[in-house]
């Protein structure tokens, strides 16, 4: 196990380091992405460009500068008043990037926590019950329903649910994010829509995917052993067959809850305007701005590979046919 | 014959044996006998039909445009006159003018051509959009593209998949690591992210390197990417069923007659796999037209003035109070077809799965 | 101004009579007669306004009309606008300076003094020498609009290799006599407005040169009293700030700005009664229906939206196709389409606010003529690329141009790119773009701003250009030459001005198409909205009802 452990730790340090060299090369690469001549604005005289160049480091090979901003990364994780070029700050505003992404964090989280408890509670509920009800119209209903849920485009649910719910009529707000510690009220009347909006397409998955396991376990003979044995269809239920079927159900859930949260909630976000880093990373990279992008993707690529991480090990416990590699 | 299935559960061998009126049995290869299940399933049938529909409607569109029509996907109209049942009406009327009399502006709201419904003989059919676009041939040209690209990104994406399934589990050991990782890397990779950077970088000059040429705007662009991103999607679940088909005895057993590793993975392992790819290629054009309307919604898959209906639904977002159908139509026809695509996904699995025969017990 | 930022307002309309304040300080005359400052009228509590968004709050950095509008009255500068509506509020009155500068008969010299007993929102005394520092300090932390002042002697060489010890030869400074004194090294009719910007605002002396937002004291009114970037910043008075005649105490107490970039939740807060003032872009479908539950006013600026046609590039190289594009465009549809009818429709390079304007009607709206050009050009089915910026209306308007092509008989493709990049990729000449959107807003209110910056062919360079149509004309460039020496804007010189814009326009070096009117948004209880020409809606005089 700790061979196991060790391995995934480098292989989690190797992605972090690829995935950010990616982005990096990608980015400076782009033509007309000259960051000196933008920020010299509209009348700009070649002495400031070359200043802005020396300044920010522009001149030096495109290496030099990702050790540069991962160092200036690094940095901005670190306590305590930071110097203008120490820490990563944005090409177009200046700020500090860590900071900007601290600030999305509270939206974001509070979307993805919520809804991640909404959709893993009415997924399994959706699953157990229409695998219990197999073949009767409650769970083709239920059926219908789930793929309907999985087929609608978030975006366009987001700008519908606002329109009939936010605008012509005002029964929910039209958007925007209230801080918990501001009022908690408000704070939960304002995510409803977002909720359900990012729960619905994933309950619609996790309840067909339980459903299936669900039924392919309820075959598996030693469930039929433990029916013919006489204990009660509800023991046989909770303790063997939903244990069973519910593993495949964390390495999803803990995958997905870990790509929401590292700012996979973009359209979510856009859409009913919360300042979350999802929101942070679509305006920088409608932008082109090299640093967000780099906190942004980093920041996300971190959670992933974190719970990749941890529901592979998770998986190995649980079933121990599955041999970790 | 007592039925006691419903139309989403499934036939079983014995019944189609009674079936045959106790003639000789005769032996049905398991694809045979799953388009038998499948033939009972109306709902599957149906979704089927009604995504090939979508698409013959779609690929017709230049059709649509020409003779029905008459104008072009992007041809403005904004400051023409149509006649609608008789009566003349401005495509784009309304709004704001400026009044020289008391030199202010008189604020009013842009009036645009709703859903004429044929009444224009054929022109606007489903309306204007805010630049006096006809909405129903920019939807037609709009599931072109969609459809070109998910359907183009869903045959890439399971390619490439299976192939590197079919060596991780193969291999195992230190192969299988990497590809294990490197699922892990394409995972991490902020899709949209991706997606806008290349679309951007591409956006200047195009990409004319190593023989290939695309130009900028090519629908090449969200097509690769979008595949790249979903290989682990299809990826990771077959390399778990290969690891798991791999400590079979027949497997075991071909390799200890001598079976080279291709002979070993192309066919052994891979017929049976089959239903599972199939059943993963159909629904993953579904997720793949929902990834792409994403990507088009945030400016970086099809590319303005061409149409998709993912970024028809985000300029018809500022239209919401004017003209609703602006929004609301592209996102239907989304649903519609991603739906039928995953209730014939659904029928097309249960169709497919040789155990499903035991689930009518009940 | 660029397009870059989306600073929308600055400027209204100019329209000055004869006697307007270049002339007036041409001819040395001290300050003019005063008009009443206006009264001190109803203090009140707070203003809550919504702003879309700012750069800085960094005098030497800021280069937005939204960021210029509250440093407006934070940071005084030597020479400032009225604070009244109409064309006089173009009319530069002194600010910091005790009155209009002393300028030297070549124009290249300029005297001023600053008045006695300033201070700074912290207490200290303002020193002339802040003023060079301000100027060295733009240099030093590379702001945006240090391109202005190098005219300045000495500035060209300073700005090579800034240092804090440096010295900028031209501007020479006097603590005790409080007396500032700038040698400019070649004579610009423009130089007054361009030091009431407010990148010339002084500042204290060794402020840090990095980006200071909301820190740096100010001379004026209000100061800024905390910030936070992108959720909004607060302004209260500044209790050392003492009214002049032409800069009088605000009438809030306390003004306090949020940032919101979505246009309608700004209009929503203000409808629920969260906020008085927001100066959000309502979109043209909502802007109706918000109008009677609120105060809406619609504000003409200084501005101009149009097309750029590269002379350099075929097919634009020859000047029937530009006229064609010229006749193609359906103007009046285009303000519907793109602005839901806020705008007027123009052919003019100068807005209608200029002295100078004279309205050209050269281009009726007839494509079959546009067809006829093209075909007798020989340019039929030729390649396009049109440009534009990934910003809704720019789109919108880009999409209708390259139907519009395509109608007229040529082949043209849409590229969309990011709105950091636009300009520096279509400004570079390695892009050889064909054809684009853009637009200009004014700066400050003066022909050169546009001419000399936009069709100079002499201040054409390689990368980071603004003329995007690479046009030049020996004989129109010459004009603008000589038209930069001239100080006052007088009737004959405004006159030399129509003249200059209507040969440019005859060369069609673009298709302009619109002065766009912006909407600001009041709740029912504000009172006294009162429109600067310049700085846009007046914070200082608002009150409630």
């Amino acid at each position: 196990m700790l061979a196991f452990v060790i391995r995934r730790l480098i292989g989690m340090v190797a992605v972090l380091f690829a995935v950010s060299l990616l982005v990096f090369i990608v980015f400076i690469e782009i033509p007309g992405g000259d960051p000196a001549e933008r920020m010299a604005g509209k009348n700009p005289t070649p002495d400031n460009i070359q200043n802005i160049r020396e300044k920010w480091g522009f001149d030096k090979p495109f290496y030099v500068q990702y050790v540069r901003m991962m160092e200036k990364a690094g940095n901005g994780l670190l306590p305590g008043p930071h110097s203008e070029y120490d820490i990563l700050r944005s090409f177009d505003t200046r700020q500090n990037v860590v900071a900007e992404i601290k600030k999305g964090i509270p939206a974001t989280f509070s979307l993805c926590i919520g809804a991640g408890i909404i959709w893993l509670v009415f997924g399994i509920l959706v699953g157990v019950i229409s695998a219990v009800k197999a073949g009767r119209w409650s769970d083709r209903a239920i059926t219908v329903l789930a793929l309907i849920g999985i087929s609608m485009p978030v975006f366009w649910l987001g700008i519908v649910l606002r329109y009939f719910f936010a605008e012509t009529r005002t029964w929910f707000p039209d958007g925007g994010y209230v801080p918990l510690s501001q009022d908690p009220a408000q704070w939960m009347y304002h995510l409803i829509l977002p909720w359900f909006c990012l729960a619905i397409l994933f309950i619609g998955f996790y309840g067909r995917v339980l459903r299936s396991n669900m039924l392919d376990t309820m075959n598996e003979d030693y469930v039929r052993t433990a029916r013919a044995k006489g204990l009660q269809p509800g023991r046989v239920l909770g303790r063997h067959v939903l244990r069973n079927s519910l593993i495949p159900i964390v390495s999803l859930f803990g995958l997905d809850f870990a790509a929401v949260l590292g700012g996979g909630a973009i359209l979510t976000e856009t859409v009913f305007d919360l300042k979350g880093v999802g929101w942070y990373a679509a305006q920088s990279v409608g932008g082109l701005d090299l640093p967000p992008i780099m906190g942004v993707t980093l920041y996300g690529a971190f959670f992933i590979v974190v719970f990749s991480a941890a529901v592979d090990f998770a998986y190995a416990y649980l079933d121990p046919r599955i041999r970790p590699t | 014959m007592a039925e006691p299935a419903t139309d989403l559960t499934l036939d079983s061998a014995s019944l189609l044996a009674a079936e045959e009126h106790e003639i000789a049995i005769v032996g049905r290869s398991p694809w045979y006998l799953a388009w038998r299940r499948l033939r009972r399933n109306w709902v599957a049938l149906v979704s089927l039909g009604v995504f090939v529909a979508i698409v013959v409607a779609c690929a017709l569109a230049p059709v649509y445009a020409k003779h029905l029509a008459h104008t072009g996907p992007n041809t403005v109209h904004a400051g023409e006159t149509v006649i609608v049942s008789g009566k003349p009406k401005q495509v784009v009327g309304g709004g704001s003018h400026y009044d020289p009399k008391t030199n202010t502006f008189i604020v009013a709201a842009p009036v645009y051509l709703g859903p004429t419904w044929w009444h224009a003989h054929g022109r606007f059919v489903l309306g204007t959009d805010n630049l006096g676009r006809d909405v129903a041939v920019r939807l037609l040209y709009g599931g072109r593209n969609s459809l070109k690209v998910g359907i183009g990104s869903a045959l890439i994406c399971t390619l490439v998949a299976v192939l590197l399934a079919l060596l991780a589990g193969y291999n195992g050991g230190w192969v299988d690591w990497l590809v294990s990782r490197f699922f892990d890397l394409i995972w991490a990779f902020p899709v949209f992210l991706l997606a806008i950077a290349l679309s951007t970088a591409l956006a200047i000059n195009g990409f004319h390197h190593f023989g290939i040429s695309i130009e900028p705007g090519s629908l090449w662009i969200p097509t690769l990417v979008i595949s790249y991103v979903l290989i682990p999607y299809i990826g990771r679940p077959l390399r778990g069923q290969i690891l798991s088909l791999r400590e079979k005895e027949f497997v075991e057993s071909a390799i200890g007659a001598g079976a080279g590793p291709l002979r070993v993975m192309f066919s052994d392992l891979l017929p049976n796999i089959a239903s599972t790819v199939l059943v993963f290629f159909t629904l993953i054009i579904a997720t793949n037209i929902l990834t792409e309307a994403g990507l088009s919604f945030l400016g970086a898959g099809v590319r303005l003035p061409d149409p998709s209906w993912g970024n028809m639904i985000a300029s018809g977002q500022d239209q919401i109070q004017t003209a609703p159908w602006l929004a609301l139509i592209p996102g239907i026809a989304i649903v519609l077809t991603v739906l039928s695509l995953n209730l014939f996904g659904d029928g097309l699995r249960d169709a497919l799965d040789p155990r499903a025969k035991v689930r009518i017990e009940r | 101004m660029t397009a870059r930022r989306r600073g929308t307002w600055l400027l209204g309309l100019v329209a000055l009579a004869a006697g307007v304040s270049m002339m007036v300080a041409a001819y040395g005359v001290a300050a003019t007669r005063s008009h009443a400052a206006p009264q001190h009228a109803q203090k009140f509590g707070t203003l809550r306004a919504v702003i879309d968004t700012i750069d800085f709050l960094d005098p030497q950095q800021a280069y937005t009309g939204q960021s210029w509008w509250a440093m407006w009255n934070v940071y005084e500068t030597l020479l400032t606008y009225k604070h009244v509506d109409g064309p006089a509020g173009y009319q530069l009155v002194p600010g910091l300076a005790q009155s209009l500068p002393k300028i030297s008969s070549n124009g290249r010299v300029y005297k001023f003094t600053l008045r006695n007993g300033l201070k700074y929102s912290n207490g200290k005394p303002v020193l002339a020498s802040d003023f060079k520092w301000a100027v060295k300090r733009g240099f030093l932390a590379t702001g945006q609009g240090v391109g202005f002042y190098t005219d300045i002697a000495g500035a060209k060489a300073y700005a090579a290799h800034p240092t804090k010890g440096g010295n900028i030869s031209g501007i020479i400074t006097n603590n005790k006599k409080r007396t500032i004194t700038i040698k400019l090294a070649t004579a610009r009719g423009d130089f007054l407005t361009i030091l009431a910007l407010i990148f010339a605002a002084p500042v204290p002396a060794n402020t840090s040169t990095a980006i200071l937002n909301g820190t740096i004291p100010g001379t004026g009114p209000y100061r800024f009293s905390s910030f936070d970037a992108n959720r909004g910043f607060t302004m209260v008075r500044n209790k050392y700030f003492k009214p002049t005649k032409y800069i009088p105490r605000g009438n809030p107490d306390k003004i306090d700005v949020a940032l919101v970039g979505d246009a309608n939740a700004a209009t929503q807060r203000v409808i629920n009664g969260q906020a008085d003032y927001s100066n959000a872009a309502i979109p043209p479908d909502r802007i109706a229906s918000v109008k009677s539950k609120g105060q809406l006013v619609l504000r003409q600026t200084a501005n101009t939206y149009y097309f750029w046609m590269n002379i350099r590039e075929a097919p634009f190289n020859k000047l029937k196709v530009r006229q064609a594009v010229n006749y193609g465009l359906d103007r009046a549809a285009m303000q519907k389409i793109v602005w839901g009818g806020l705008g007027q429709a123009t052919q003019n390079v100068l807005p209608p606010t200029y002295p100078s304007y004279q309205r050209l009607k050269t281009y009726s709206h007839n494509v079959t003529k546009a067809k006829q050009l093209i075909t007798q050009a020989g340019a039929k089915g030729a390649k396009v690329t049109v440009w534009t910026r990934d910003v809704s209306d720019a789109r919108d308007a880009a999409q209708y141009y390259t139907s519009v092509l395509n109608t007229i008989g040529l082949d043209a493709s849409l590229n969309i790119l990011p709105r950091a990049t636009y300009y520096s990729t279509v400004g570079n000449v390695a892009t050889h773009a064909q054809t684009g959107w853009a637009r200009w807003l004014e700066d400050y209110p003066h022909p050169l701003d546009w001419f000399d910056v936009l069709l100079n062919g002499n201040r054409i360079t390689n990368t980071d250009n603004n003329n995007y149509a690479w046009y030049s004309n020996k004989k129109t460039n010459a004009e603008i030459e000589g038209l930069k020496k001239s100080q006052v804007l007088t009737p004959a010189v405004n006159a030399r001005w129509a003249k200059v814009e209507k040969e440019i326009m005859a060369q069609a070096p673009w298709a302009p198409w619109s002065n766009r009117v912006f909407p600001e948004y009041f709740s029912k209880k504000m009172g006294c909205i009162h429109v600067q020409r310049l700085y846009g809606i007046d914070a200082l005089r608002l009150c409630r009802k």
